[in-house]
């Protein structure tokens, strides 16, 4: 069966640098993606909800909550679409074979999500900027974008299932070659793709938190408010996770599973790191809702967040990689030629590009204290 | 040969990268100068204690982040998107040889996105030299990102000694980098011209009004000399065969870059009589008008650029159609068939030759035509029989030097002659308007149709010169023994009353001068 697979050849050309090298960065630079990706992901729906409960109950706090959350969704975006492209990037140097082939098997839905951003793209700052003057027709907007940002999420898991599974593509492109394929008959795609929305509504509920904190020193009761109900969002989605996270741990193939109950002592530890600090969140954003200070149970219940975040990114490398070896392609050893002048340049200049941000931002914030009236 | 083959009937898959692109360069090359515009108007507005110019570029800048931010930053994705679909062969080798060029860019892009953000947002909120600060930083970021991507775009076009190195910098300074980038850098301020000529033209009739326009004005006097003086330097410093093929080679290529002239020049003009003369009556259908202008301009550029590269996607590397330069040969003797990836047979099943044409026309035709639709290949061969069809097929890169040799076996090349005569129905008149009662027209009709690929009349192997002499009837007679005239000529595929026609209009050919 192995050797009917059809897979493309590697590049001719050598990998840009060692395979670990762009592993490292295609995980880090994937993390930095997946943060703000879940602000904007859950955010925009819990936008929408507290959107309609603000105007269904006429409450003030709802309707501050979402006009802020508006104003910050689309530097969310901004964020979430910069911080996408390196892993792009990367992906395409070590798995190129596989994302571009199952890329161009859904080229329809694949780049049409280019169009659905842009929709929704510009759904948020309509939404922003036309808060006041939309009145009841912001509703209509936000819920748009919000599902829309949902739809393209769903895209993406369809393809980055996809290129794990060659045995599939060879039969698909006879089918059609119009590129119209999903990837829905496999059983993986829908809980894996549940498991990441669940999870965006809680890491956003966690956004709302930081939020409610910062407001805490103007306005008090709204801060709070805040705090609670963005740790409720954090907690029931979490929640709501161990039921969705083991159906999509039951749905990988049996020998993908193992590999986190037990057949590998490294998987095996990262799931249980990652339930744990998932737990233990839990329990300091409970805290942090009846804590009379919740800024310390609030901040470290975000850390051990962080833990799991981390944690599941490296899980789902171990589960891309557990695929990819049944294709009998090895990416670690590809030749590597690495021009050692221009990846110093670009190491150079991120530190100075992330310099420079934070340059800005430090000069923006005694500019905003300076020009505050007392 | 390597990746599956996205079929995107009538439009075809180039034509979806050309969209995205265009429309993405026109924004994102505003959005370079429109980064300078800002900073460099907010800092006449404080000197010149202007409060209206400083309202003004207030405005600007929303619009100037809800163009570049959203539009930009999404269509740029969106070029990655789809070269990765409808060239992933391509995208690949970009990607592998120019990685840390790529990773480098990223930096300034978030440098760039984080920039215009905290600038916009921090209007009235930090002190006058602050933003300033600000604006620079994102023009800084904005136009070195633009150098960075110009240098990999303009490889692609002249590769240089990357072709035998493969390295980062032998690729990325090719002859062409320098003045690539410094005509990039003189479109971006006209661009930022334009862009800001929308935001002013809907603005009441005013002295500001008046004041702002013609200000606006001036920044195409420097965008016209870097537009003018770098575009010399690199048309001459492209091959010498694109450069032909731009200019004359290629009819439809000439056309584009002549109408990039004629637009680039169309806009100095407009700009002179319109927003320059009449600044203060300057309204909006005006400033729409001058940025179709400059939307057509780009994409008659682009086009040329584009399609100066052909027959290849990286020059002397990779063919437009993914094959490597260096698989083909193996293709004339081990057939692509049997090298490509992704065919259901890997031989030539004499059962099914027009099946397996059609796959070996999407292997090797389909990246740049489309049956039916742009470039669509059934119009093209339409009255082409066999022979004839068989003779282009064997000399096409030497009939369209812009064209790909044909790289097959005999059998998979007489599969793809089954296809592409089946297209049309068989006939034996031509499907053009043949009108005997005037054979001098008609005689026009059918060179046209079956010479024109390889004679012009006075130009490149001219037929006046070669039917110097002869009268009507031995014309007539030569066209029936055009393959003994000449090994590689096809015999002649019309009717006889086509043959006639055409001898008719051979012979006056003689007469005429």
């Amino acid at each position: 069966m192995l050797d009917k697979l059809v897979i493309p050849d590697p590049d001719p050309i050598p990998l840009p640098a060692p395979f670990w090298l762009l592993k490292v960065l295609l995980l880090l630079t994937f993390f930095l993606h997946v943060v703000p990706m879940n602000f904007l992901l859950g955010g925009g729906f819990i936008t929408a909800v507290s959107d309609f409960l603000g105007r269904k109950r006429n409450d003030q706090n709802y309707l501050s909550l979402a006009n802020s959350m508006g104003q910050m969704l689309p530097v969310i975006v901004a964020a979430t679409i910069t911080l996408g492209i390196a892993p792009l990037l990367f992906i395409q140097v070590l798995y190129g074979q596989f994302f571009y082939t199952s890329s161009v098997l859904m080229a329809v839905p694949w780049i049409s999500v280019i169009l659905i951003l842009i929709i929704a793209y510009y759904g948020l700052y309509y939404y922003a900027f036309r808060w006041q003057q939309l009145q009841g027709k912001r509703l209509a907007v936000i819920w748009i974008s919000a599902l829309l940002f949902m739809l393209i999420s769903f895209i993406y898991t369809n393809n980055l299932v996809l290129m794990l599974t060659p045995q599939k593509w060879m039969e698909m492109y006879q089918t059609s070659k119009l590129g119209m394929h999903l990837n829905l008959s496999d059983p993986t795609v829908i809980p894996r793709w549940l498991h990441f929305l669940v999870a965006s509504f809680a890491v956003a509920g966690l956004l709302v938190v930081i939020h409610g904190l910062i407001r805490m020193k103007s306005d008090a009761s709204y801060g709070r408010f805040a705090v609670k109900y963005g740790a409720g969002w954090f907690i029931i989605a979490t929640v709501a996770q161990f039921a969705v996270g083991v159906w999509f741990l039951v749905s990988l193939p049996n020998d993908v599973m193992m590999l986190f109950l037990g057949a590998n002592g490294l998987a095996t530890t990262l799931l249980v790191v990652g339930i744990f600090f998932a737990l233990l969140g839990i329990v300091l954003l409970l805290l942090a809702t009846v804590a009379q200070k919740p800024k310390v149970p609030a901040i470290f219940g975000m850390a051990s967040i962080i833990v799991t975040i981390i944690s599941m990114i490296i899980m789902r490398d171990i589960v891309r990689s557990a695929y990819l070896a049944k294709t009998g392609v090895n990416v670690a050893s590809y030749p590597v030629s690495l021009p050692v002048s221009i990846f110093v340049l670009f190491v150079l200049f991120l530190v100075i590009a992330v310099g420079l941000v934070l340059v800005m931002l430090i000069r923006l914030r005694r500019g905003a204290r300076v020009s505050q009236p007392a | 040969m390597n990746y599956p083959i996205w079929d995107v009937p009538f439009f075809g898959g180039g034509l979806v990268i050309a969209a995205i692109a265009i429309l993405h360069v026109f924004v994102s090359q505003f959005a370079v100068g429109g980064g300078l515009f800002l900073p460099i108007v907010e800092r006449k507005a404080y000197s010149e204690n202007d409060s209206e110019l400083l309202a003004y570029v207030k405005r600007h800048s929303k619009f100037f982040l809800l163009i570049t931010i959203v539009w930009g930053a999404v269509t740029g994705v969106g070029i990655w998107f789809s070269i990765g679909l409808v060239n992933p062969a391509a995208t690949s080798t970009l990607i592998h040889s120019f990685v840390w060029g790529w990773a480098l860019e990223w930096d300034f892009f978030v440098l760039e996105i984080a920039s215009i953000l905290i600038y916009y947002y921090t209007w009235d909120k930090v002190d006058r030299k602050t933003h300033m600060f600000f604006g620079w930083v994102y023009f800084a970021a904005a136009w070195i990102s633009l150098a960075i991507i110009t240098g990999i775009l303009s490889f692609m076009l002249t590769p240089g000694k990357w072709l035998e190195t493969h390295k980062f910098w032998d690729g990325f300074l090719n002859p062409t980098y320098l003045p690539s980038v410094l005509v990039r850098t003189g479109v971006s301020f006209a661009l930022a011209g334009l862009y800001a000529y929308v935001t002013l033209s809907v603005l009441p009739s005013s002295d500001f009004k008046e004041r702002a326009v013609k200000y606006v004005s001036k920044w195409f006097l420097p965008a016209s000399f870097l537009i003018a003086g770098a575009g010399i330097w690199y048309v001459a410093m492209i091959p010498a065969f694109p450069r032909t093929l731009t200019m004359g080679g290629a009819p439809m290529l000439t056309t584009w870059a002549s109408l990039s002239v004629i637009l680039s020049i169309l806009i100095f003009v407009f700009v002179y009589f319109g927003p320059y003369k009449h600044s203060r009556s300057f309204t909006l259908p005006w400033a729409i008008l001058l940025l179709l202008l400059g939307l057509g301009a780009t994409t008659v550029t682009e086009f040329t650029r584009e399609g100066a590269r052909k027959p290849y996607v990286i020059y002397g590397y990779m063919y437009s159609n993914s094959i490597l330069e260096s698989q083909k040969y193996d293709l004339y003797t081990k057939g692509v068939l049997s090298t490509a990836k992704w065919v259901k047979d890997k031989q030539v099943n004499p059962a099914e030759m027009k099946a397996v044409g059609r796959e070996i026309f999407r292997l090797e035709c389909q990246s740049c035509h489309t049956i039916n639709g742009y470039n669509g290949i059934k119009s093209v061969v339409a009255g082409w029989d066999s022979t004839y069809t068989d003779a282009i097929l064997r000399n096409l890169d030497v009939l369209k030097g812009y064209m790909p040799p044909f790289m097959g076996t005999d059998a998979e090349r007489a599969a793809l002659v089954t296809y592409l005569t089946s297209l049309n129905p068989l006939r034996r008149t031509l499907a053009l308007e043949f009108r005997t009662e005037n054979a001098l027209e008609a005689g026009r009709t059918v060179f046209d149709r079956f010479c024109f690929r390889c004679h012009t009349v006075d130009g490149y192997n001219a037929m006046r010169t070669k039917v110097a002499g002869y009268t009507y009837s031995q014309l007539d007679s030569l066209l029936q023994h055009l393959p003994e005239l000449r090994g590689d000529m096809p015999p002649f595929p019309g009717n006889e009353n086509e043959r006639h026609a055409l001898a008719t209009w051979l012979a006056s050919l003689n007469q005429a001068k």
